[in-house]
């Protein structure tokens, strides 16, 4: 009996608890977005509200009509991919693609910045498309060798007899 | 009606095909808490910078270390940019639940949704916009990027404190991870979409089976597909995020801190590159300022109320000159370490009477520019180590370093140690 019956003020106080947090992170919250808001009115040109409002509207387009697309077709082939070739070798491409991919983001403006050009010199002075070229090529050599050695450990271990034989 | 019922049965497959032991609660809760850390740093950090530029009445700020700002700064930067692989992340982790259906449940759920596309979408603009100054890019910009960035950091934060308090209870149930993960490495009580024919209204009201017609016929295709093992997804999952976070600060941090220079490749700046190996934010032709500073009629006007007192360039040599090493650390992330010299800046308002802790206003002849004025508050003038410099490396000031003198001090951003300097003023 009372097994049944000892834990419900627990899980009480615990509800309350978390009831409080809840209450108390929803009050800064709204305090800040209003702080936010006051800003945005006092700080930002009404002209600008507009262009602020396509960017948002850009952000949600880009991110959940084009590249939850692309990322979802990705992992469909991925998928399939999996029928023929080890799941850990898929998870390692995966990866790689992926971090292909956030570089892609960060760098590719930059290139296309310094090729439209900067104020002065000394603004993205490096050669960003070279660097990028060359840091894919270091991506898939570091991703081939991580496959290459997936693929030793796992057949060592499977031509490895089973604990059971000995 | 049956195109409710098509469309749920689409969000329904769509999110049955994500269903991935990389994307369960614990893998959100952990990126959660690691893009909510980097959130937090680019807020103070962030807002620090904000108030050294524009103090409250009443504000003092340490002059020590002298790489406060530097530091400050950069980490500002640096977190920043590591914000995308975890944004992505964590985006990825709840990505099944851009399809859920309903899509809208009640008004509660309404909100929620709502609040959380509020949230994504400031979060994508904050640290594009972000990214894309250090490369100045102003261009794409169609509002002021100062004030625009300082008001969302504001509602990413209000948002993400919303966020929080709705999910605590799924936060507080997968924190710890002997509460999460079971003994076998499942994570417990989180249970896939693994059933691909519910909901069947649409079944139950026309007879047509899940996998008719073409979408039925891809997801058939895509379920007929091995789901992958649940410690290598989740494992390969955070080796990416891991990865990735290091490898963008190792190849982009160099432009902040020295100790990865020799592995920068994408920073927006290069220690060492620029006019006296320095990198420069505004040129003296872009500041309009070739002329007048060059002008052999060039001279600094110190005053104090009715007191004042014309410094020429001679002048200024014949003072007590000091050498300070300081960084110069800009807003946008970069920073150097330099070797100045120059009179101290106190001692120049000595001359027209004022205490060394005073207010002093610094005004540039450059053109166009909201940083034309300054002002420096006690704590910075009475420093030391402030001077108006006239030597940088031992050379005189490169016109794009504020030939014939510019300002320079510990601990301060690069957009306040004025240069092309034309007066001082003691305000208090």
């Amino acid at each position: 009996m009372s097994n049944t019956t000892a834990p419900e003020p627990i899980l009480a106080g615990r509800m309350t608890v978390t009831r409080r947090w809840q209450t108390g992170l929803i009050l800064v919250g709204i305090a800040l977005l209003v702080v936010g808001a006051i800003t945005l009115l006092n700080d930002v040109a009404p002209k600008d509200y507009i262009g602020i409002a396509i960017w948002f509207l850009g952000a949600l387009v880009i991110h959940d009509g084009i590249a939850s697309f692309v990322i979802f077709g990705v992992i469909v082939v991925m998928r399939r991919a999996s029928r023929k070739i080890p799941l850990a070798v898929i998870a390692i491409i995966q990866g790689a693609l992926a971090i292909g991919a956030i570089f892609f983001v960060i760098v590719v403006p930059a290139i296309l910045k310094k090729d439209i050009g900067s104020a002065n010199t000394s603004i993205l002075p490096l050669d960003y498309g070279l660097n990028l070229v060359s840091f894919y090529a270091g991506l898939a050599v570091v991703t081939a060798a991580a496959i290459a050695a997936y693929l030793v450990l796992a057949r060592r271990q499977n031509a490895r007899p089973s604990s059971s034989q000995n | 009606m049956l195109l409710k019922w098509q469309i749920q049965r689409l969000l329904h497959q769509t999110q049955h095909s994500l269903a991935s032991p990389s994307r369960n609660p614990r893998a959100t809760v952990v990126i959660g808490r690691l893009l909510g850390i980097a959130f937090l740093i680019c807020f103070a950090t962030g807002t620090y910078s904000h108030f050294i530029q524009e103090p409250l009445p009443g504000m003092v700020f340490l002059t020590r270390p002298i790489w406060l700002y530097q530091v400050s700064q950069g980490i500002h930067i640096t977190a920043g940019i590591i914000c995308f692989p975890l944004l992505f992340a964590k985006l990825y982790t709840v990505f099944p639940g851009l399809f859920q259906s309903p899509p809208v449940r009640s008004f509660p759920h309404f909100l929620e949704r709502a609040s959380i596309a509020l949230f994504v979408a400031s979060s994508l603009v904050q640290i594009t916009i972000g990214l894309l100054n250090t490369y100045q890019w102003y261009a794409l910009f169609p509002f002021a990027f100062r004030q625009t960035h300082y008001a969302l950091s504001f509602v990413i934060i209000g948002s993400l404190a919303i966020h929080i308090a709705v999910k605590l209870p799924i936060i507080s149930r997968y924190w710890l991870k002997r509460d999460a993960v079971t003994a076998d490495g499942e994570i417990a009580g989180h249970e896939v979409v693994d059933d691909p024919a519910a909901p069947d209204e649409l079944q139950r009201l026309t007879g047509k089976r899940q996998y008719a017609g073409v979408t039925g016929r891809i997801f058939q295709w895509i379920d007929s597909s091995p789901a992958p093992r649940p410690q290598t997804s989740r494992r390969g999952f955070f080796a990416t995020v891991a990865v990735a976070s290091a490898a963008l600060v190792t190849l982009t941090a160099g432009q902040s801190f020295r100790v990865f220079d020799a592995t920068n490749l994408f920073g927006a700046r290069k220690n060492d590159v620029g006019p006296q190996g320095l990198p420069v934010n505004r040129t003296a032709k872009r500041a309009k300022v070739l002329e007048t500073a060059t002008s052999a009629d060039w001279r600094l006007t110190v005053s104090n109320g009715e007191s004042t007192k014309v410094f020429s360039y001679d002048d200024l040599r014949a003072m007590t000159q000091y050498e300070v090493v300081l960084p110069i650390a800009c807003v946008e992330g970069w920073s150097q370490y330099a070797t100045w010299q120059g009179p101290r800046l106190k001692d120049l308002i000595a001359a027209v009477g004022a205490e060394p802790s005073s207010t002093v206003r610094l005004t540039s002849l450059e053109q166009d520019s909201s940083y034309a004025q300054t002002t420096m508050q006690p704590e910075f003038v009475r420093d030391d180590l402030t001077l108006i410099a006239l030597d940088l490396e031992g050379e005189p000031l490169d016109i794009d370093h504020g030939y014939p003198a510019r300002a320079i001090a510990p601990a301060r951003p690069g957009v306040l140690q004025t240069k092309w300097l034309s007066t001082l003023e003691v305000m208090s």
